[in-house]
């Protein structure tokens, strides 16, 4: 798996779909029959609506995402939200980013459109 | 060369432009101009043109104000303010809005540019006195900045990474982003003009804490060089 990270609006899904072997992306979760998977920041705020940490919800399916790209939106950098939710959500996002970047055989980071392989 | 800087607010990236800015007018001996963007509109803002003129003193920059219009700077519209020896604590701040239809001589394409910075410029571009939102903005400001640097060959961007944090979803609806919702808006809008940006610079760059991390160098753009490049333990950006 291939783990890209990095702000709102700074090319992720353009970077991921020029690499190597990515025909396909898919806009949200559930859905791996794609080559790569953008959005997972949506996924993670209705886990956190829902209850359902989303890190143990990758975890169950690891099988289901090997050899994938998986895209994820850094939400962790500006103040702390007001709002309870985008607390919780702020959270379970940078736990799943934790753990996906330790099952990853790659991270990239995205910025101002260009990516880079970091790890 | 063109450069575009971001990183997040107060991490110095300024610092770093005008040290380079210099380094590069010095190289060359063409002249050194600093395009500063600010609109005041309260006396905090005139404070804190003072304080940035008063750091900038002695760095050999020529003061060009331009809040809107960025290739009109070329054509002759720009009045210089800080040409005249005027002790920076007391001179006084001129609006950008007037200064900019005062007819001075045009800034010499030769020298180089640092323009500080590309969030100011969309902001006045976006959101105008009259208290109405120009969405068609952020292309517009996009295409002015790219036809900047080519016409110059060698201007610094300097913008500002404000891509990071949780607090533009709208957590209680059901799609997170809110199309109407101007700060998301802007911010898209900023995204689009580093993006191009990026693409036309030859070097762009993220400051952190004073650290400068390249994420782009002359060396990407030179085919040539790919090979050089992809030797090193990490694999080529792109």
């Amino acid at each position: 798996m291939i783990l890209i990270f990095g702000g709102a609006h700074q090319g992720k899904r353009e970077y991921a779909a020029q690499l190597p072997g990515v025909k396909t992306v898919a806009d949200c979760l559930p859905d791996f029959t794609a080559d790569a998977v953008c959005g997972l920041e949506d996924f993670t705020l209705a886990c956190t609506r829902q209850g359902v940490e989303a890190a143990d919800w990758f975890r169950d399916r690891r099988e289901q995402w090997q050899g994938k790209v998986l895209i994820i939106r850094d939400i962790s950098q500006g103040i702390v939200p007001m709002d309870a939710t985008q607390r919780a959500w702020r959270e379970m996002n940078g736990r799943l980013m934790i753990y996906l970047a330790s099952e990853a055989e790659e991270v990239h980071r995205v910025f101002c459109g260009i990516g880079k392989r970091i790890r | 060369m063109n450069i575009l800087i971001s990183g997040g607010a107060k991490n110095g990236k300024s610092m770093f432009a005008q040290k380079t800015a210099r380094t590069m007018a010095q190289e060359h001996d063409v002249p050194l101009h600093y395009v500063a963007t600010m609109i005041p509109v309260d006396g905090e803002d005139e404070a804190r043109i003072r304080r940035h003129r008063k750091e900038r003193a002695g760095w050999g920059f020529e003061t060009l104000e331009r809040g809107r219009d960025l290739p009109g700077l070329l054509a002759g519209n720009a009045k210089a303010t800080d040409a005249r020896p005027d002790d920076p604590e007391t001179a006084p701040v001129e609006a950008a809005v007037t200064v900019a239809e005062g007819g001075a001589e045009p800034a010499d394409p030769r020298g180089v540019f640092l323009l500080d910075s590309v969030t100011a410029l969309l902001g006045n571009e976006m959101f105008l006195p009259d208290g109405s939102v120009d969405r068609n903005a952020p292309e517009r400001v996009a295409e002015d900045c790219v036809r900047f640097a080519e016409m110059t060959g060698s201007t610094l961007f300097v913008s500002d990474y404000i891509y990071g944090g949780a607090e533009t979803y709208e957590c209680g609806a059901v799609k997170t982003e809110d199309p109407d919702d101007l700060t998301e808006a802007y911010r898209r809008g900023l995204a689009l003009i580093d993006r191009r940006l990026a693409q036309v610079c030859d070097r762009v760059v993220e400051v952190s804490a004073g650290c400068v991390e390249d994420w782009k160098t002359p060396a990407d753009s030179r085919p040539d060089n790919i090979e050089e490049y992809s030797s090193e333990d990490e694999q080529p950006e792109r």
